[in-house]
């Protein structure tokens, strides 16, 4: 026997063998499923609980609801931006054998996708990481969304749902203010992918519209909101076995924002700009608030939601009245002559004595060169109120000669020009309010330069030369002349989420004295109220005694030295000057402001600025129930009706001008509807 | 055993009733208890239905079943003077795989007679342990320990072996090598043989898979080695299976419950991974019943082999035992993603004629040795000595 026999005393010595290994071959099997078992304890009882997440995981799946856009509401709670139903169709690679193709087979038997349109999605799809949903078609019809809905439980990674799509309902009217929402480009992933604040999978998701401009982009985050999920039970394929409502999440919607706008008075001041080019901006002159800020052309942002295409694009991108900038917050153009209340007030503050005359003979010979005045003959005679009711350059040009650029500059910024507001909303140019020390700085290279010449200093008493505004900013100095002797800030967001921001009106008083602000507001008055003011004719509200103050502006966009006639209407657009017009009203009680820039409107603010803001002031006053009251109070009048002229005008008013009388006398204030005043003639 | 008092008369233990009566019954209900539990699984991984898996499932277990009773009545000297037989048929049809076998699924495993579609190499799982047995049958205990002699069993294993893995079937052809060397353990190989054999597979492992295996042999080896590495690629099936199983927890997700077998999650839910599908919808108390069911056949079938008083009984009882134990443990550790995945089905519990097929005859085989263990297998050349 080579081996020992210890379990068997056998004669077999196979037999023996045969047991004995036999033994270790079960206890070998035994091993192995006792091996078994300590792999099962460790899969089932150790870490069962990470498998039954992946188990969940794959189970389970919860697809983004993305949340409704917070609203865009005017001052009065109309509806300026909000989201209506869009039916939409999906396609989400869900597993990794996802057949593109035949997906996009089965789906043209439902929908119409021509061959661009599936060679794109082809793209989109493959290029769009997995699970991220790729939209296939928007807006379908109803008939579209339940022939789809119907397949879809079938079609493996293709879901039909409503979703929401943002909407403005008036289209361009507040297309710079309120600015558009569009498809998320890939600068903005690449941007939010550093971002941990940012939900990666509500970016990508189809129905997402990222804040591209404006309001809709500078408050895109609190708009935004936090997205939902939907809860399915799906199989490897994808399928959806079955939903789960109870294990949803809903969204949280974006938060609602107000603005101080008002949307009749938006609307309006759109639409009297006709197919000129500029803007208009109104503002409260009790508190800063916004009531219109309005550039033309504008475009329809509606049009950007769904994806503009290439041609369309190109044309508002080159067409010359630009419609894509901002004109009220980014177009700065020299001021002209409604520059001159400011020089005025400098003057004032620098101790002029406003009763001091100035003889104006149409031109004045200085630093080797004829300065001009716009009234070829002259005014003659002119004291500080007459100046600038007559709008007289020979008084401002010596006025602002004997004070210095220092203190045109120092009373322009506490009127709020060269500055940016805070308004909530970016793209503002601050444009630039010279002097010496600026002289200094932007001729760092050319140190002749450097020093500011006497010859300019006359340019910039009328508010030409380097000086340059915008509307606002315009709106702002008006506003701030009006209101005596308190200065304003503008504020365009109301509210945020029902957080009411803050008031404009909490900044520090003007640096100058309540005296001299009224004594420039009475050459203002002169103005749109003395027959003789240069926007007299189109100033007449023809709303009783409530009566308009402005200044108009006239800004030359190049030398006249060798034009022959300045005022020839066959010069080309983009060489006319620029026409402004600045107004407040009531002028006893003033309540609001208007800045109007017409770009290359023509010679003379009261041509195409006036009217307008008179339009548009209207509106407001119209609107403002205590004004209207005052407007509509019964007036001390004798038994009989007052005798109207036998041409139907009614007194105070120019003939030439249309103009629409105030609406019938009514004791009670009610609503206050806004009458359709006709637009005005264009203007020469 | 029971019947110890007449069973002693000559000629006794040759009727067909006590023959009947000596089948090992509880043996039979451990199967049959298997069986059951895998024609429930289909029944579950079907959506509730008979159809298409748990109604054939039992039908096949039925018919295999009453195969396997009237195997097991068929007399010991039959298998034994049938072995050598079975063995040549089963090379013979081997090599006709070869030269004129029908690939499925990129591999030549099927010969097609008419209608009939089968696999040479599942008869030669039983049919290389038959031969065996019946070598050493009349091989002295010095010869099985280390001579000359061991070249014969050497090639019996080795020439089926080399064919089913040129087929490429390297699982089947592991399940004919390893029972047919558990044979040649059984009866006696030298210990210091066996130790120098295992070192030098190991050694030769390595050079093995990277310079003999088919590409997609060696990814599923590389795969079980990092299944994370490529988690929707090779590594899929054996993470959808843990996950399966991990999930299952104690008690499992209950019956019909299973979410990654009935979403399609688990590949091969009703054949490789139907133990996953268990594990999952009856969790840790389920898996553990069931293998304690293996278990407890796999020892009594070697008991069965033990109390044989015939050489040939033993070690053919002893090697059909070891090739259903080695099913158990391979398709186990494969799906709990301790072993790569190979096509190595659990026996019984998966959907699937083959493998049963070869399972219940071999059990038939296991039966027939107790119901003969008292008979005297003499063979013509060899002595008992």
């Amino acid at each position: 026997m080579s081996e020992p026999s210890i379990f068997f005393f056998e004669v077999n010595e196979r037999q023996g063998v045969f047991h004995r290994r036999a033994f270790l071959m079960g206890g070998l099997a035994g091993g192995g499923l006792l091996a078994l078992g300590g792999r099962l304890a460790q899969l089932q009882l150790v870490e069962a609980r990470r498998y039954q997440k992946l188990s969940a995981g794959n189970q389970f799946n919860y697809r983004l609801m993305p949340p409704p856009r917070g609203l865009i509401l005017d001052r009065n709670g109309v509806a300026l931006a909000s989201n209506r139903p869009n039916f939409r169709l999906m396609v989400t690679k869900e597993s990794k054998d996802f057949d593109v193709e035949a997906t996009l087979d089965d789906l043209a038997l439902l929908v119409p996708i021509d061959g661009t349109r599936r060679a794109r999605l082809i793209k989109d799809i493959a290029r769009a990481p997995r699970k991220a949903p790729v939209a296939v078609m928007e807006d379908m019809t109803w008939e579209e969304f339940s022939r789809v809905n119907i397949r879809a439980p079938e079609l493996p990674g293709v879901t039909a749902d409503m979703g929401e799509v943002r909407v403005y309902p008036f289209g361009g009217a507040f297309a710079h203010v309120i600015g558009y929402v569009a498809k998320v480009s890939d600068r903005d992933l690449e941007k939010a992918k550093s971002d941990p604040t940012q939900d990666q999978d509500l970016l990508h998701h189809p129905g997402f519209r990222i804040g591209k401009q404006g309001v809709e982009k500078a408050l895109d985050r609190e708009l935004r909101g936090r997205p939902g999920a939907t809860k399915a039970e799906v199989d490897a394929q994808g399928r959806v076995v079955r939903l789960d409502p109870e294990g949803d999440i809903p969204p949280t919607p974006g938060k609602e924002v107000r603005l101080t706008l008002d949307a009749d008075i938006q609307n309006r001041a759109l639409e009297v700009m006709g197919d000129e080019s500029g803007a208009i901006v109104v503002m409260d002159i009790r508190n800063g608030d916004l009531l219109a800020m309005v550039s033309a052309p504008s475009f329809d942002a509606n049009r950007f939601v769904k994806g503009l295409s290439g041609p369309e694009y190109k044309a508002l991108a080159e067409y010359e009245r630009k419609p894509l900038l901002d004109k009220a917050l980014s177009g700065n153009f020299p001021p002209g002559s409604t520059f001159k209340p400011t020089v005025g007030l400098a003057a004032l503050t620098a101790g002029i004595d406003p009763e001091v005359r100035v003889n104006c003979g149409g031109s004045w010979y200085y630093g080797g060169r004829t300065w001009r005045c716009w009234e070829k003959g002259g005014h003659g005679s002119q004291n500080m109120h007459e100046a600038i009711k007559n709008s007289c350059d020979i008084y401002f040009y010596q006025t602002s000669l004997k004070i210095g650029p220092d203190a045109i500059a120092t009373a322009a910024r506490a009127m709020g020009f060269g500055e940016t507001f805070d308004i909530g909303i970016p793209g503002q140019k601050k444009g630039l309010v010279p002097d010496r020390a600026w002289k200094k700085r932007a001729n760092k290279k050319n140190p002749a330069n450097q020093i500011w010449f006497p010859g300019e200093t006359p340019s910039y008493g009328i508010g030409q030369g380097a000086l340059s505004v915008n509307a606002l900013q315009l709106a702002v100095m008006t506003a701030r002349l009006a209101n005596s002797k308190k200065a304003l800030n503008p504020r365009l967001i109301k509210s945020v989420g029902g957080v009411e921001q803050p008031s404009g009106a909490a900044v520090p008083d003007l640096p100058f004295s309540q005296e001299h602000l009224t004594y420039v507001r009475g050459g203002m008055e002169a103005v749109a109220n003395d027959v003789r003011g240069t926007a007299y004719r189109q100033s007449q509200l023809g709303l009783g005694d409530v009566k308009m103050a402005g200044k108009t502006g006239t800004a030359q966009v190049r030398s006249y030295d060798k034009v022959a006639n300045r005022k020839s209407t066959s010069v080309a657009w983009r060489l006319k000057d620029h026409n402004l017009f600045v107004a407040f009203a009531p002028y006893d009680d003033p309540r609001y402001a208007v800045a109007v820039i017409i770009e290359h409107g023509g010679l003379g603010g009261a041509t195409a600025g006036a009217p307008r803001a008179r339009e548009v002031m209207r509106v407001a006053l119209l609107k403002d129930p205590e004004v209207r009251a005052r407007i509509e109070r019964p007036m001390p009048m004798p038994e009989e009706p007052v005798e109207t002229t036998p041409d139907g005008s009614v007194e105070g008013a120019a003939p030439d001008e249309p103009i629409v009388g105030a609406p019938p006398p009514s004791p009670a204030p009610a609503t206050p509807t806004v009458p359709a005043p006709s637009v005005p003639g264009a203007p020469r | 055993m029971t019947l110890s008092g007449g069973l002693s008369r000559p000629g006794e233990r040759d009727r067909p009733i006590i023959k009947f009566m000596e089948i090992d019954w509880t043996l039979c209900l451990v199967l049959c208890l298997i069986a059951g539990t895998g024609a429930l699984m289909l029944f579950s991984i079907a959506g509730g239905s008979w159809e298409p898996w748990a109604d054939k499932h039992l039908l096949r277990f039925g018919v295999y079943f009453v195969m396997m009773i009237i195997l097991a009545m068929v007399d010991l000297r039959v298998w034994f003077s049938l072995a050598y037989p079975i063995y040549g048929v089963g090379l013979l049809l081997l090599v006709a795989v070869a030269l004129v076998g029908d690939s499925s699924l990129g591999a030549q495993r099927w010969l097609v007679l008419g209608p009939v579609r089968f696999q040479p190499s599942e008869v030669m799982k039983i049919g290389v342990v038959l031969a065996l047995a019946r070598y050493y049958h009349g091989l002295s205990a010095d010869s099985a320990r280390l001579s000359w002699k061991l070249l014969i069993p050497a090639v019996l294993i080795g020439m089926p072996v080399l064919l089913v893995a040129h087929q490429p079937d390297l699982g089947t052809a592991m399940l004919i090598a390893l029972p047919g060397l558990a044979v040649m353990v059984l009866a006696g190989l030298s210990l210091r043989l066996i130790i120098v054999g295992m070192v030098g597979a190991l050694a030769a492992l390595p050079p093995f898979i990277f310079f003999v295996l088919h590409d997609y042999q060696r990814n599923r080896i590389l795969t079980f080695m990092d299944p994370e590495k490529d988690p929707s690629g090779d590594g899929y099936h054996i993470m959808q299976s843990k996950i399966a199983l991990g999930s299952g927890g104690l008690m499992g997700k209950g019956f019909g419950l299973g979410s990654q077998s009935q979403l399609n999650f688990l590949p091969e839910k009703q054949t490789d991974f139907i133990f996953a599908t268990l594990a999952e919808e009856f969790g840790f108390i389920g898996c553990f019943s069931v293998l304690f069911l293996y278990g407890v056949a796999i020892f009594m079938a070697l008991r069965i082999a033990s109390i044989s008083h015939s050489h040939f009984g033993r070690l053919s009882a002893a090697g059909v035992t070891a090739t259903f134990a080695l099913y158990v443990l391979i398709n186990g550790a494969m799906v709990m993603g301790m072993a790569p995945v190979v096509g190595v089905p659990m026996p019984m519990l998966s959907y699937g004629g083959t493998v049963m097929l070869t399972v219940m005859v071999g059990f038939g085989l296991v039966q027939a040795v107790r119901v003969h263990r008292y008979t005297e297998v003499t063979s013509g050349k060899g002595s008992l000595m």
